[in-house]
């Protein structure tokens, strides 16, 4: 189980499938199958010419990438040199990217064929991939249902088959949230591991660019490819490069001990937690040994991540004034953009005695200790991803209702620590994923326990 | 402001006073603004982007700009505060 993704590169660079005629499947399952999906914005008119030259090469004997050949989806808030990069916004739905993410460039450098910029809420603000302004995407998986957000048509992407593998971005739970809902794999690197250079951000100090795969190999391979220091990026970790896929398999989850936190059942609807603790049992059966651990506070961080996005999603869009290019964001975006914009315009002004950023930066810290303090104990966390299942798209929830979707997925981002989802099983045939929470620059641990579980399911 | 911007500040406003309200007896610790405090605010000087390159850059650029004039230098609206001087 689990080695589609590594199957397909094997069979391009054996010459059994050639690089084109993957393009050319992935265009055509899009062209059938995204009218009622709506997984892409744009795709990519050069595509095909991009996998003629990896076929050239792999003709002539030439050395090509290891993601040489594979078709990859991007969201529309990284910059890819040619395709637009909206954020699926009117403000920007007419701009062009004038240069390549350091991410794209990374990709691109390996083989790897952007075959489009996929759907997203709007400027990745939304749990549900409902407030793209060019049309929700639905979910592959759970027709009828919202396939999560922000990252959704990645999720959406990945779970029908349309391409091999997706870039997202993770500001309080993006990657991991669609990955769940979508029943794919997810991961949220470590914040600093990979740069944001070219990722048109929510919340600089908390987003971060990762991968959604339909197997876990293919989201370590994505993400082998993206880590690593560059001197462009202004905030990031000293590394060099990483190297998962040699050490994903050894004794999985054996020996691995396993946090899980009674908290998780307090904040999630027992049905899905059904499922997670049959994902725990089967760790447990594989040898992992399960510790709980305390996080007295886990929910507070919900209310501190939205004060502390909107402040810096407030300051990220005041050069979105219309006058270089795009249009002016207040008169054009949607109802939860306008809301974070005004809620950080509010928080600034306010902002007198650190009674609201400043506290909540306050909070911030004391989730980071407490989850610091658990993973001393432990390899990685446990547990739900999403404390419930999704809604039907368009059913009408309160504000409220629609960010406690996050409530599991933003202590990581706050934390800065890694994350990654995989599928645990199904509520009524809806997916449901479970988080596997790592410490920082703990993503083999998260990987080699997702890996153990896909092998084993 | 229209009545959709109010409505929406009166919600935005509500969700910052329940965190208020929320965080009042927790700890008051040391700040976190970013999680990692590995800073490279230096950019190195790498090697200039070749001319055809920086060609075609402008030519994106400019491409994206809502107006510009005869030579292709942007032309901005002035400012609306200023204009009431």
């Amino acid at each position: 189980m689990g080695r589609e993704t590594l199957e397909k590169l094997d069979a391009i660079r054996r010459g059994e499938l050639s690089a084109v005629e993957n393009v050319q499947r992935a265009l055509e399952r899009i062209k059938k199958q995204d009218k009622r999906i709506k997984a892409f914005i744009e795709l990519n008119p050069n595509a095909l010419a991009e996998a003629e030259a990896i076929d050239r090469m792999l003709k002539r004997g030439e050395r090509v990438g290891k993601l040489a050949g594979l078709a990859i989806g991007v969201k529309s808030n990284l910059n890819v040199t040619g395709l637009r990069a909206t954020c699926a916004s009117r403000t920007l739905e007419d701009y062009v990217s004038t240069y390549d993410a350091e991410v794209v460039k990374r990709v691109r450098a390996e083989g790897g064929i952007v075959v489009g910029m996929n759907n997203m809420d709007e400027f990745a603000c939304g749990s549900s991939g409902e407030t793209s302004a060019f049309s929700p995407t639905d979910n592959p998986a759970a027709p009828g249902h919202i396939p999560g957000g922000s990252s959704s048509g990645g999720g959406a992407s990945i779970a029908a088959g349309l391409c091999d593998l997706c870039l997202g971005t993770d500001t309080g739970g993006s990657i991991r949230n669609p990955a769940s809902h979508c029943g794919v794999v997810g991961v949220k690197p470590t914040y600093g591991l990979v740069p944001r250079q070219g990722l048109i951000d929510l919340g600089m100090s908390l987003d971060q660019i990762g991968p959604i795969a339909p197997d876990v190999q293919g989201a370590a391979l994505l993400l082998e490819t993206i880590a690593g220091k560059t001197p462009n990026e202004c905030v990031m970790l000293d590394v060099e490069r990483v190297s998962y896929m040699s050490r994903l398999e050894g004794d999985g989850a054996k020996g691995m001990r396993i946090g899980i936190s009674p908290k998780f059942a307090e904040l999630t609807d027992p049905a899905v937690m059904g499922i997670i603790d049959g994902a725990v049992e089967k760790l447990r059966e594989l040898g992992a040994e399960v510790v709980e651990v305390e996080l007295p506070n886990l929910e507070r961080g919900l209310p501190a991540y939205y004060l502390i996005v909107s402040v810096e999603f407030f300051s990220a869009t005041r050069k979105f004034d219309g006058r270089k290019y795009g249009k002016r964001i207040e008169e054009v975006c949607g109802e939860e953009v306008l809301r974070r914009i005004l809620r950080g315009r509010y928080i600034s002004r306010k902002e007198y005695r650190g009674k609201y950023y400043q506290r909540a930066l306050q909070v911030r810290t004391l989730i980071r200790q407490e989850l610091m303090r658990a993973l001393e104990r432990v390899d990685v966390i446990v547990g739900p991803t999403v404390p419930k299942l999704p809604h039907k798209i368009g059913e009408k929830i309160s504000v409220s209702a629609m960010y406690a979707y996050d409530y599991l997925t933003v202590p990581a981002n706050l934390a800065g620590i890694c994350g990654g989802v995989i599928k645990a099983g199904d509520v009524s045939g809806i997916p449901v994923g479970l988080q596997i929470q790592g410490k920082v620059l703990g993503e083999l641990d998260v990987l080699k326990v997702m890996r153990a579980l896909e092998a084993a399911a | 402001m229209s009545e959709r911007e109010k409505e929406i500040e009166r919600s935005a406003e509500e969700i910052v006073e329940s965190f208020v309200e929320a965080a009042k007896e927790l700890p008051k610790l040391k700040e976190t603004y970013y999680s990692q405090e590995a800073y490279n605010i230096v950019r190195p000087d790498g090697k200039p982007t070749p001319a055809k390159e920086r060609a075609k850059f402008r030519k994106r650029f400019i491409s994206n700009m809502p107006t510009s004039d005869d030579q292709g230098n942007l032309k901005v609206e002035v400012a609306r505060w200023a204009e009431k001087r």
